[in-house]
Formats: structure tokens, sequence, C-alpha cells
């Protein structure tokens, strides 16, 4: 999950509304099975099959009103809004209606929702969260759609489009954006070092000596001022599930549920990450930004490997940042990939009108104009090699990134996985060196397995 | 105020004027009976809608595996053995117990000690009371985020302090060694408010003429203290004490805030922050639901053995 999703300042609800929580689901729990027009849809009635090849272009049902929901900062909302709006000029007998909450009510409220049979007709989708959602059969296929009208999901990027797709190869829900992981780097600290920029050319070695020139401890008290290198260890994909592939190892095995990570590739990986740490001592222990957050923001980090939602942060920071490819590791270039889908509540009334949107969402028009925020990459493979590569410096990075990205894992029981896998890589691994990172895999390997039941 | 526990349960003014006018044959009674229950109405019909029926509910998740999203399949007491195998819910109980058998005499015995300074006649006491009582009203967020502040690692305020004597920078929330306690001085600055000002009622409910009597007998300012204070705020810690324990076996706010994201250590995983996680993050639901029952047993248990232990220590006047 991204962790600039996940705001560290919240009311939290106490324990007596979890209860309460429970039992608004426990009213409810024979609706999300029958939804009144579930997944065959009925071409719309008052369009006959045949008339008009055009008209799979067009929303020509009944009029029509959905449910929208998000979550995101500010600005994300805006630009949705912008979004919902040009969606209504085009489709006057459909009113969409946004809903907007932070990272971890907007899971809460879902989940209650569904389970109440009171969820959203269409709602934002967490890649590695899907298969929890698909495989409880709470969203529309849009397979029959797609089939429909002859939709050209090729037009979109692959790693994205395969993501949400249910085991049964249907598509459950379109990408709506997608973010990966690069380098950025302070160019200031660079020019006063007078060391060059990092480029394609770059590798671990190369990374490891750059960052330590760039650590400079001024005041003498033996913590630096300046970091050579900043990112986040708490989830796999701001740096360590790259690493990972780029040392040659994999998540998962062939099987796609025995853990791969206690190979010697993967665990390497992982292992290079705790050495930037507390060997060549280029990047900062967790805990030291833990609370003031991301060091290379505050101009006290010259390289940052983390996601592209970061430009517009950084930006707004004021820095004179560059972005580079990760470097490349033993067995070559590797990023991860995330997308944000746009799903339909099974449930829904409205079907018709959901697919519309969510067509409508991922359409080159509509990515055009999402990706003026900078903050996640177009999905639209026309948008992204044409208007979006332009859009800035760096853009293009981030553009063909995708040519060596792949898709970060998502899987049924995501978060009960990564919550112990993390759990002991944080707690052992990256927040203190007690353990190599192999030996810390191993201990959590049987657990894992057992829990995907391999 | 010290007599009866819940301040609620004293008879108001009201009724004695009710009863003061005479109705016919069992007429004033029944009439209080219809007046309490209008007035006891809107409590009423929450705790039954709002409280008994999830509470009831729960304990019918608790015996199934419900993911929320499909029907639930009855498992019987499956969900409570797959807990007590379960190393999390084990330490999330060692860590719970820990914050409050830490946490619950700290917090009373500081509080007791500010009540007996606050306990004074002299210019500007209100206003030294109302800075005790501010933490309580404000958002444990908004704390947390101070706190936050006060802990961090960089430029954090406990470091910075602590530095002054030489003493080496500390991570606070993230060392699993002192996350536990970090969180328990957060959360005993900020209840501390409530149990002063429980304290200082219960202070100022003791007749004046025990302490003369005492004094005319000879009785010095720990004497006095010891035999006539004390026996007599019994009663009030028995109060705050159920409260804070109750309380305490609850902690969920300050471990969310103030140890996520990343989850530093697991040594602040208590148990409603386990409930929450199995229920909205893992899908658990019937796991959640059958730890809180447990939670429930514990709390239950252990306030019928402090309630029974009121016979040996708690002196009402």
């Amino acid at each position: 999950m991204r962790n600039e999703n996940r705001p560290r300042g919240r009311r939290r609800l106490m324990a007596s509304i979890a209860v309460l929580a429970l039992v608004a689901g426990a009213c409810g729990t024979n609706s999300p099975s029958a939804p009144p027009t579930s997944s065959a849809p009925s071409v719309a009635p008052s369009t006959a099959p045949g008339e008009s090849p055009t008209a799979s272009t067009g929303y020509s049902g009944p009029p029509a009103s959905i449910q929208y929901a998000i979550w995101g900062d500010p600005a994300e909302i805006d630009s949705q809004k912008q979004l919902v709006a040009s969606f209504e000029a085009a489709n006057p007998s459909i009113t969409v209606d946004v809903t907007v909450a932070d990272w971890d009510s907007y899971w809460e409220k879902l989940l209650t929702g569904l389970a109440g049979g009171a969820a959203p007709d269409v709602f934002a989708m967490d890649g590695p969260l899907f298969p929890d959602y698909q495989a409880r059969d709470v969203l529309l296929d849009l397979q029959p759609y797609i089939d429909r009208e002859g939709y050209d999901a090729s037009q979109l990027v692959d790693q994205a489009v395969e993501i949400l797709k249910g085991p049964d190869g249907h598509q459950f829900g379109l990408p709506r954006d997608l973010n990966t992981i690069a380098l950025y780097y302070n160019k200031k600290m660079f020019d006063a070092a007078s060391l060059p920029y990092p480029d394609e050319t770059w590798d671990w070695a190369k990374l490891v000596s750059v960052a330590k020139q760039l650590t400079v401890d001024s005041a003498g008290d033996g913590t630096p001022d300046q970091w050579g290198l900043y990112t986040e260890t708490s989830d796999m994909e701001n740096y360590w599930l790259s690493l990972v592939w780029q040392n040659g190892g994999d998540f998962f095995a062939a099987d796609g549920k025995t853990t791969a990570l206690t190979t010697p590739q993967a665990a390497g990986g992982i292992q290079f990450l705790q050495d930037l740490i507390y060997k060549e001592k280029v990047l900062a222990e967790p805990a030291i930004f833990a609370e003031t957050g991301d060091a290379f923001e505050q101009g006290l980090a010259a390289m940052e490997v983390n996601g592209s939602w970061l430009v517009p942060t950084h930006q707004a920071a004021g820095l004179d940042f560059g972005i580079a490819p990760l470097p490349a590791g033993p067995a070559g270039r590797f990023t991860s990939v995330n997308p944000t889908g746009a799903v339909a509540y099974k449930g829904t009334k409205s079907p018709d009108a959901s697919w519309e949107f969510i067509k409508f969402l991922a359409s080159p028009a509509a990515q055009e104009q999402l990706m003026q925020l900078r903050a996640s990459l177009p999905v639209s493979k026309e948008v992204l090699a044409g208007p979006y590569a332009q859009s800035f410096d760096g853009a293009k990075v981030f553009a063909d990134s995708l040519s060596y990205a792949k898709p970060k894992p998502s899987f049924k029981g995501y978060e009960e996985y990564t919550t112990i896998l993390q759990g002991e890589l944080d707690e052992n691994v990256f927040n203190a060196p007690n353990k190599t990172a192999a030996d810390a895999v191993q201990s959590v390997a049987t657990q894992l397995n057992d829990l995907l039941g391999s | 105020m010290t007599r009866s526990v819940p301040p609620e349960l004293a008879a108001p003014p009201a009724a004695t004027a009710i009863r003061r006018g005479g109705f016919g044959r069992g007429g004033p009674r029944r009439r209080e009976g219809w007046w309490a229950l209008l007035f006891l109405g809107p409590t009423l019909i929450g705790l039954f809608a709002l409280s008994a029926g999830p509470i009831l509910a729960s304990f019918g998740i608790a015996l199934t595996d419900w993911d929320l999203l499909s029907p639930p399949t009855f498992v019987g007491l499956d969900n409570f053995a797959a807990l007590m195998a379960d190393e999390r819910f084990q330490m999330a109980l060692r860590n719970t117990v820990f914050y409050t058998v830490v946490s619950v005499p700290i917090g009373m015995v500081l509080a007791l000690g500010l009540a007996l300074a606050l306990d004074q006649r002299v210019r500007g006491i209100a206003l030294v009371r109302t800075m005790y009582f501010l933490p309580l009203v404000t958002s444990t967020t908004a704390i947390a985020l101070v706190w936050l502040w006060i802990y961090s690692p960089q430029g954090g305020l406990l470091n910075t302090i602590i530095g002054l004597f030489g003493i080496p920078a500390q991570k606070w929330v993230s060392n699993p060694v002192l996350a536990m306690p970090s969180i328990i001085a957060m959360s005993v600055w900020q209840g501390l408010g409530f149990n002063v000002i429980i304290f200082l009622a219960g202070l100022q409910a003791i007749p004046q003429e025990y302490y003369d009597a005492a004094a005319v007998d000879g009785a010095g300012r720990w004497a006095r203290f010891r035999q006539v204070t004390l026996p007599l705020l019994t009663p009030t810690v028995f109060f705050t004490g159920i409260l804070a324990f109750i309380g305490s076996f609850q902690v969920f706010d300050q471990v969310y805030v103030l140890a996520r994201p990343g989850e530093p250590t697991k040594a602040t995983i208590t148990l409603v922050y386990y409930i929450y996680q199995r229920g909205f993050d893992q899908f658990k639901m019937g796991l959640a639901a059958s730890a809180s029952w447990v939670l429930f047993l514990i709390v239950a248990i252990l306030t019928i053995v402090y309630f029974r232990s009121q016979r040996r220590w708690v002196h009402y006047q």
C-alpha cells in the first residue's frame, strides 16, 4: 500500500465503534449476494442490437445517478471532481456524486457499505487489494461490456490491466492511474559536490559510492546533516521489491503462492537496503525521519528512491530536482508498477452508467486531464507516450520505466500476509539490524506459506 | 459525591418536591416511575439499539467465519481456539496487560498527588485546575501529534532535554523496550486531568470536622492524611480505579497514532488494535469478534473481582 496515502493523524474509532460496525455489517449480510442486476448486462433497452455501431460510445440508458467513492488528498479530489464535471457534460443523463475519505476510513466505509448492501456504484481500488474484493464476489464483472462493445483494453498499460483481472481472466475494473518508482535527486546538492547527475548508466555500486560522497556530517556529531539517500522501508513498493527483482529474485515462486523471498537472490535484494542503512550508512535509520517525514523533501537528503506520486509534493516544496531511472542491480534494471483501478459494485442499480463512467476515466481525454496533477502516470498508452512524457522534466523517465516495470504482487489475503512479512522486516531488518534479511525472511516463511495454503 | 458511586444516581431535588405533593394510593411512586422512564428513555433506547444489540450480534459473529462480504459460515468455537494459538494475539494480550498494570497505578498516584496539591484556596487555582483538565477535552490525535514531536528522534524535545545531560538520543516510539513506556507516559498525562477532578471532588467532600477532631487529638500532617484523608477517599479511589482499568484495557487511539505507520515494533500491539486489524484490514470479522469477547470476559471477570474486594478496603462514611 502506498504510504503517502496513510495519514498519520486521524481521529480514531474506539472499540465500541468497531463493535457497532460489526453489527451494522451483520444486518446486511445477505445483500451482496442478491444484487438486482448482476454480471450479465442486458443491452440497454433503448438500443436495439445492431441499430448503430457507434452506440457503444455513448450512454443511452435511462437517466442514472451514480456514486463514485475515492480516497485522496485535496488536489486529487479537485481533479477527480473536474473529471466528473467533464463526464456529466458529455453524458447529461448521468449524474455522478463523488464521496471522499482518507485512506484508512475509505476502506472501513467501503467494507461496511459492501456488507450492508449500500456500497458506492463505482469506487477506487488499490491494485494489491483488488483480489481480496474480487474473490469475495462484490465487484461487477465488466467482461460482458468489454465483449459487447469490443472495448480495446490494449490501449491501456498492460501491467495495470492485468492486475485488475479475475482468476478466470475476466476484467473486473479498468485502471484509472498508476505509479512507478524512480530515483529523485537534488540538483543543488549534486552541483555543490561537483558530481554528475544520476542517469541510466547507474548501478548499485555507483549509487553507494555517490551516496557516500553526498552523506555529510558537517557538525561532526556522528549524525549526518545531509544524507546521501532517503527512501521508505515500511512497504515493499517504495524500494525493496524492486531491489529483489534487480538482484534476480522474485516475490512468489512459480506456483504463485510459495514465497520466493528465501532465495539468496531475493534476500540479497532486501539485504542491500539494510546495508545502505547500517553498513554504508548513507540512508538514515527509519526512526530518524519517522515523525518528520520525507528527508528529501526537507532538503536533508540528496537522493530519494520513491514513487511517482511525490512529484507534486517535491515541486510544492520548491526543490530543484531531477528524476532518473532506478540504478540497475546485478540482474538488471527493474521497477514496480501499481495501478489504482476503478471498479463497480456488483449490486449497483446502474451497471450501464457505471461502466460508462469507468470507461470514461480510462479514456485519453480524462487521462490527459488527470495527468495535469502529476501525482500519477496516465494509464492510456497514447497519453503516456505523448503529452505526459513531455509534461515535465523527468516525466519521460517514468513513462519509459514501464518497459522494465513489474506489477506489485496482488493476491487474496494481502494485508495479513504483508503485516507478518513487513512486520518482521521492520522490526529486525530495517529498524534495527537484529537479523540478516535472509534470516528474517526464513523466520516467517512457514507462516507466510501456510497463509496462502501452499 | 463520595457516598454514591455514579453521580447520576443521586436523587434529584425535584423528586422530593413531587413526593411532598401527596397523590392518591400508589400515585406518587408510580408517577415517579413513569417520569424516571421518560428521562431514562433516550439512554435506554440507545443502550438497547446501539449497544446491547451489537454486543449480542458480535457474539454470534464470533462463532462464524465471516469476511464481511461473503455469507458467514458457522464454525463453533474454532475462532477461540485459533486465538489461543495465535502468537500475535498473545502478544497483544501481554502488551495490554503491561500497559494496564503500569499506567493505572502511576496515573492514580500522580492524580492523587496533584489533587492534594490543587486542593488549596489560593489565587488562580481555578486556572491551574483548568490547565490540568485541558488534555482531556483535546482529541487524542492532536495530542499524539504533539507527542510525536516530543518523542521525535530528530530534534525532538525529549532528546534535546536529555541531551543537555549528556544522555544519547533515544528512539522513543520505535525501540521495542521504550515504545510502550512512551505511550504510557502520554496516556497518563492525558488522563491525569480526569482523575484529578474526581479526586478533588472526593477531597472536598471530606468534612472539615474530621480534620479538626484529628488535629485536636494531636494528629500531624501525615497522620491526618493517613488516618482521615486516605480512608475517606477510598470510594473515590475505587471509582477512578475501575474506570481507569476498563479504559486502559481498551487502549487504542494512542497506539494507533503514535506507533504507526510502519509498525516499528510489535511491542505496542494492543488487544483493540489487534481486533481492529483482524476485522478491518484482514477481513476476519469472526476472529475479531471472538477477540472482543475475550477482552470483554477479561474485563468483566476482573471487574467482578474488583467489586468483591471493595468490602475489604473501601470505607464509606
